[in-house]
């Protein structure tokens, strides 16, 4: 019965609601020359980065090699000392966080930071809702995320009720809900056991062609990183030291000394 | 450049069916139904004198519910918006004193010098004044954060205090200005309240509400989530002092006068203390709080007088009120922060929220990227 009745309520609409899909194929993200110093410190130091719309990007280096830094440029939460943002041939550097929102560059955190008095749908519906849709759409988008990554019986489920890992699901979650050109992830798979990194392995790889955008991926986790990712952005105090493909990284001696330190051997980890 | 509405192509599976009818509403619709149970049984009672204290607490619901569209849904403490009572009571009763009234201490402008104007029309107009000056003065202070956005609305209410009790050709300064006339009672009260629980209802589900409560919940992740938080606080507080506006125009057709001195630290800390008691975020807790303040402080108002039980004569020190207001939301705050409500709406007594469903506009297509991610998906090993 409720079912008649929000058809009526709703006349069909085929082709109005595809899963997100912002990006074009020519869609580019660009870090040219990026530097940050905190008080003469240099967090980031002249690292260029390009991606393309439909890869996953890694960016992976030992803690404090400013990954994140990086990250908060790209999003627009930290001013560059010097350098430039690029996004689809337009020059964004210096934009605030909610402009480069709003223009599809959307980011998780590593303190993941649900809004954490509301339900989970409405953690992905307000994102939507933050790039401009009605909230109607913002319910139709936010719920189909949800059932692509099988959560949506958790849908009304308080934010803060959540056990860690399923927190991060929707930290992705939410930044997907933006219809993002690019997303941008911040250690997702950071605290997760072995079988929940796998499924998040399963649901990144999926991004790019479900939602037709490009994914950076900063992780520790080697297997996922290694097991995601078509390019991989190696840095270390700031400074590029590799980039390629993960079979490359993997046997570059450079990011074996820079990541492992003096330890040798498998960077599989 | 292709932008994030961009949606396109055949439709994906599933969608949560909109909640529709009476449950959309289900808030404010058992909000009134409460308010309205309690202004019947007080008018079947005939008690003239209950009646005028349930007007008062009436007013002070629409004043709440202003206060609460603001604080609760930003989660930014205001200790000003007495300010826009004040503008909303002094503008009404330019527009609605006599002229013969106007004429004695008043220079106002031809227009209201030598007019009466209609009351309801009236009552709009001021409080679009309140919310007017709150959209100028919301513009630099909805930058603000936590403790300094609190800090610079007190500063307003400081600033509009002194400016009101200086201005005399318009508000005779810091005498009380008499001869509004006096037509609120307790139904057109009621009417108000549930007008401004509607308003404040469909606000916070909206998609301006869902962005302002996102914000409150986490401002970084608002920001990233593409959220200008000052432009969606400053919608806020406008349609806030809009209610509030409202509240000090009853006020001043309850009373008949009005005194700047009336829209100042005591009325800022009995609204507040309501807002809290009752939870600062739901609206349910709003009205909670005004009817749980507002009946200690019928009880108390009767006990300061003295009121005869039998044999005694039962009776509490002048200013007992203050301090039992206090008291509560010391306790209130100490055990339980989030007020009686604890931050929920009324629930919702007939089952779980929304089912997911099939899409009924969905065309399944071997296109539709969502079916085809899930394939890969399950083929993958």
């Amino acid at each position: 019965m409720m079912e008649r009745l929000a058809r009526r309520l709703r006349p069909a609409r085929p082709g109005a609601a595809a899963l997100a899909v912002a990006g074009t194929p020519e869609d580019t993200l660009e870090a040219f020359d990026v530097t940050v110093h905190f008080e003469g410190l240099a967090a980031v130091d002249g690292v260029s980065i390009s991606m393309r719309n439909g890869e996953v990007f890694g960016l992976i280096g030992p803690n404090g090699a400013g990954k994140t830094t990086l990250v908060n440029v790209l999003t627009g939460f930290q001013r560059p000392t010097r350098g430039r943002v690029v996004l689809g041939g337009e020059d964004v550097t210096g934009l605030s966080a909610h402009e480069l929102g709003r223009r599809g560059l959307a980011r998780t955190f590593q303190a993941v930071r649900l809004f954490r008095d509301m339900p989970v749908i409405e953690n992905l519906e307000a994102a939507a809702v933050g790039t401009g849709l009605g909230r109607r759409e913002a319910a139709r988008r936010a719920s189909r995320i949800l059932a692509w990554m099988r959560f949506a019986h958790r849908a009304d489920d308080w934010a803060d009720t959540l056990p860690y890992g399923e927190e991060r699901r929707v930290g992705i979650g939410r930044a997907l809900a933006m219809a993002p050109r690019f997303v941008l992830l911040d250690e997702p798979a950071a605290g997760l056991s072995d079988a929940e990194c796998d499924e998040l392995m399963g649901l990144i790889a999926e991004i790019p062609h479900v939602f037709g955008c490009g994914v950076l991926l900063i992780e520790h986790n080697m297997r996922v990183i290694m097991g995601a990712c078509h390019r991989i952005h190696v840095i270390e105090s700031g400074r590029t030291v590799a980039e390629g493909s993960p079979e490359e990284i993997q046997v570059n001696p450079d990011v074996l000394r820079a990541y492992l330190g003096t330890r040798s051997g498998d960077a599989r980890g | 450049m292709a932008g994030p509405d961009t949606e396109g192509g055949p439709a994906g599976l599933v969608w949560r069916l909109p909640v529709v009818g009476l449950r959309a509403f289900w808030t404010p619709i058992v909000l009134s139904l409460g308010v309205l149970v309690i202004v019947l049984a007080v008018w079947a009672s005939g008690d003239t004198v209950l009646a005028l204290a349930v007007t008062a607490a009436l007013i002070r619901a629409v004043m709440v519910i202003g206060l609460y569209i603001f604080i609760g849904n930003s989660g930014v403490l205001a200790f000003g918006h007495a300010t826009f009572m004040m503008v909303g009571a002094y503008g009404v009763a330019w527009l609605t004193l006599r002229p013969f009234n106007k004429s004695f201490a008043l220079q106002l402008p031809e227009f209201l010098a030598a007019h009466q104007y209609p009351l309801l029309p009236s009552a709009i107009a001021a409080a679009l004044l309140a919310a007017i000056v709150a959209f100028v003065v919301g513009i630099p202070i909805m930058r603000l954060s936590g403790i300094a956005a609190a800090i610079a609305t007190l500063a307003v209410l400081g600033m509009f205090k002194t400016f009101y009790s200086n201005w005399s050709e318009w508000t005779l300064g810091a005498a009380t200005m008499p001869g509004i006339p006096i037509y609120v009672d307790m139904w057109i009260a009621l009417a108000w309240v549930v007008v401004a629980l509607f308003v404040a209802y469909i606000y916070q589900r909206s998609k301006y509400g869902l962005a302002l409560r996102a914000s409150r919940e986490d401002e970084f992740a608002a920001r990233a989530a593409g959220i200008n938080i000052p432009r969606q606080r400053l919608i806020a507080f406008v349609l806030s002092a809009f209610f509030m506006g409202i509240g000090g125009v009853l006020e001043a057709h309850y009373l008949g006068t009005i005194a700047v001195k009336n829209f100042w630290l005591t009325i800022t800390f009995i609204l507040l203390a309501m807002l809290i008691v009752g939870g600062q975020r739901s609206l349910s807790g709003a009205i909670v709080g005004v009817v749980v303040i507002s009946t200690l402080i019928e009880i108390l108002n009767s006990l300061e007088a003295g009121m005869n039980v039998g044999v005694a004569v039962l009776s509490v020190p002048i200013g007992a009120q203050e301090l039992t207001i206090a008291g509560l939301m010391i306790i209130i705050l100490v055990f339980r922060p989030d007020g009686i409500m604890g931050g929920r709406e009324v629930p919702w007594p007939f089952g779980k929220a929304g089912r997911i469903v099939r899409d009924p506009g969905a065309v399944e297509s071997e296109h539709d990227p969502l079916r085809r991610g899930l394939a890969q998906r399950d083929s993958a090993p």
